[in-house]
């Protein structure tokens, strides 16, 4: 009787088993935006007081080392802002003497980062900061060394950052001293281990040294321009007479990432601002063509005066033959 | 000698104080990937006093909690921690599971595993692979077993159940 008890009890374990390894398969090999989908609901419901727990452990963390930042940060700003006024000035200046449009101010919304015990926790980044703060996916995350990634996923008060250390993560970027533009992934080569970028096609013809900063380009509406990516350590491979492949000592670290920015209104929309539309080019170009038009019409009659005013006192001089000036000025009233 | 309503009361006690420390004691000491799995000690301690099909549901909603957290490779996790929470339940039959050393041994053995199956299933590079396994992931499952060891020696007397008795 115990050893029939015992093998149902035996089967029913492993119909559980089965049953769990079953599920767990289903969730691995199901589609990207479904899994996203039943993450992003689980933490909104059933996990939103552990999120919220483990966001509340991170500020308390951060918050020491934060003061201590922000006081030497306020300390360097006030200092700073005693030549604020006049570097203000000069610079509104500047900018209306070469017709310039006034800088792009993007802005961000701060996030810490809610890191997890798990070995994969470096390509992805759950963020404290979610769709009530204005984060919406494809945003970019960056810390003050450099660009993190962009966000994937958002909850009301959390999301999720797809790092640039995720197979997927893809950015354009350009040297900073502007001579090469390519294509930034992670390195499959990855000789420290700690994770390192490279930079793909990038002409043969366009060599890069080392050291050089490599920042994002601003192309395909994701990323601002002139973020940092990384810096060139390497040169990985040479793809026979057309391109090289430079690797790259990465600007920033998820894995060591504790607080984070989320910059949101960046995207091609907004930059499209910053920038003069056809229509404004064609009335900018109208507008400079009458100016000349202007200008040359001005300039005419300035010579046809001058004209004149030779002729008049040529015609009034007695040594050349002509009445008094005064007599011309007030002829009209001296003639019969 | 308390009864095995109390003790079952006392051992979800612990489960739920393990819970609160893995979201709110971890976060503050320090690297993530040394500091102590909490949830993977709640785990094992659960798997090795039950049946083999509670360890596998639990660990299926342990790894559910932690894919939802870290979606790299959703399910990964649910895997490995089914896998893990299966295996440590049949693992108590065959060795000396009272033994507190033995626990903490199976802790540290559990979470290595979970490692190389969740870093094998989010196709995890070469190189990556073997930094995490020889590098953090040891240095995780002692600072993880260390804490087990501490908790089994605290709390001995609410330990000593059989869930599936």
């Amino acid at each position: 009787m115990s050893s029939i008890s015992d093998r149902r009890y035996t089967r029913r374990d492993t119909v559980v088993f089965i049953l769990c390894l079953g599920l767990s398969i289903v969730c691995l090999f199901s589609p990207t935006g479904w899994s996203y989908n039943i993450a992003d609901t689980l933490r909104r419901t059933v996990l939103s007081p552990l999120v919220w727990l483990q966001t509340r452990a991170e500020e308390g963390r951060t918050s020491r080392v934060r003061f201590r930042l922000l006081t030497a940060q306020r300390d360097s700003a006030a200092y700073m802002a005693q030549f604020l006024p006049s570097l203000r000035a000069e610079n509104e200046r500047l900018r209306q003497l070469l017709k310039l449009s006034h800088r792009l101010s993007a802005s961000y919304v701060p996030a810490e980062v809610l890191h997890q015990p798990h070995a994969t926790d470096g390509r992805t980044l759950l963020l404290s900061a979610g769709s009530r703060q204005g984060v919406a996916p494809f945003n970019p995350v960056v810390s003050p060394e450099g660009l993190i990634g962009m966000v994937l996923s958002v909850t009301p008060q959390s999301s999720v950052a797809m790092t640039w250390a995720h197979p997927e993560f893809r950015v354009s970027a350009f040297t900073v001293s502007g001579n090469a533009l390519g294509v930034v992934a992670p390195s499959a080569d990855d000789r420290n281990a700690e994770g390192s970028l490279e930079l793909r096609g990038v002409p043969y013809r366009d060599s890069v040294p080392l050291g050089t900063l490599v920042l994002s380009s601003g192309l395909g509406g994701v990323f601002p321009k002139g973020i940092p990516v990384g810096t060139v350590n390497g040169t990985l491979r040479e793809e026979a007479g057309w391109e090289r492949v430079y690797r790259l000592r990465p600007a920033a670290n998820p894995g060591s990432a504790a607080h984070v920015l989320i910059l949101v209104g960046t995207r091609a929309n907004d930059l499209a601002n910053a920038f003069p539309t056809d229509s404004q080019l064609e009335a900018m170009r109208l507008d400079s063509i009458a100016r000349v038009q202007r200008a040359d019409s001005l300039a005419q009659a300035a010579r046809a005066a001058r004209a004149a005013r030779r002729d008049s006192l040529r015609r009034s001089s007695p040594m050349m033959g002509g009445a008094p000036t005064a007599n011309i000025l007030s002829g009209r009233d001296s003639t019969p | 000698m308390s009864s095995p309503l109390v003790t079952r009361a006392q051992l979800l006690l612990v489960m739920l104080v393990l819970l609160v420390l893995q979201f709110y004691l971890r976060p503050r000491l320090g690297s993530a990937r040394v500091s102590p799995d909490f949830l993977l000690i709640a785990l094992m301690l659960f798997a090795m006093r039950s049946g083999a099909g509670a360890g596998a549901l639990a660990g299926f909603l342990i790894g559910i909690i932690e894919d939802t957290l870290t979606p790299a490779r959703f399910g990964a996790g649910a895997l490995a921690h089914t896998l893990v929470g299966y295996f440590a339940a049949w693992g108590r039959a065959v060795f000396f599971a009272d033994n507190v050393l033995v626990n903490a041994a199976f802790v540290a053995v559990g979470l290595w595993f979970r490692d190389l199956i969740v870093l094998v299933m989010s196709g995890s590079e070469r190189s990556q692979l073997l930094t995490e396994l020889t590098v953090y992931s040891p240095l995780q499952a002692l600072t993880t077993a260390g804490f087990a060891l501490l908790l089994l020696i605290t709390f001995r007397a609410w330990f000593s159940i059989r869930l599936d008795a």
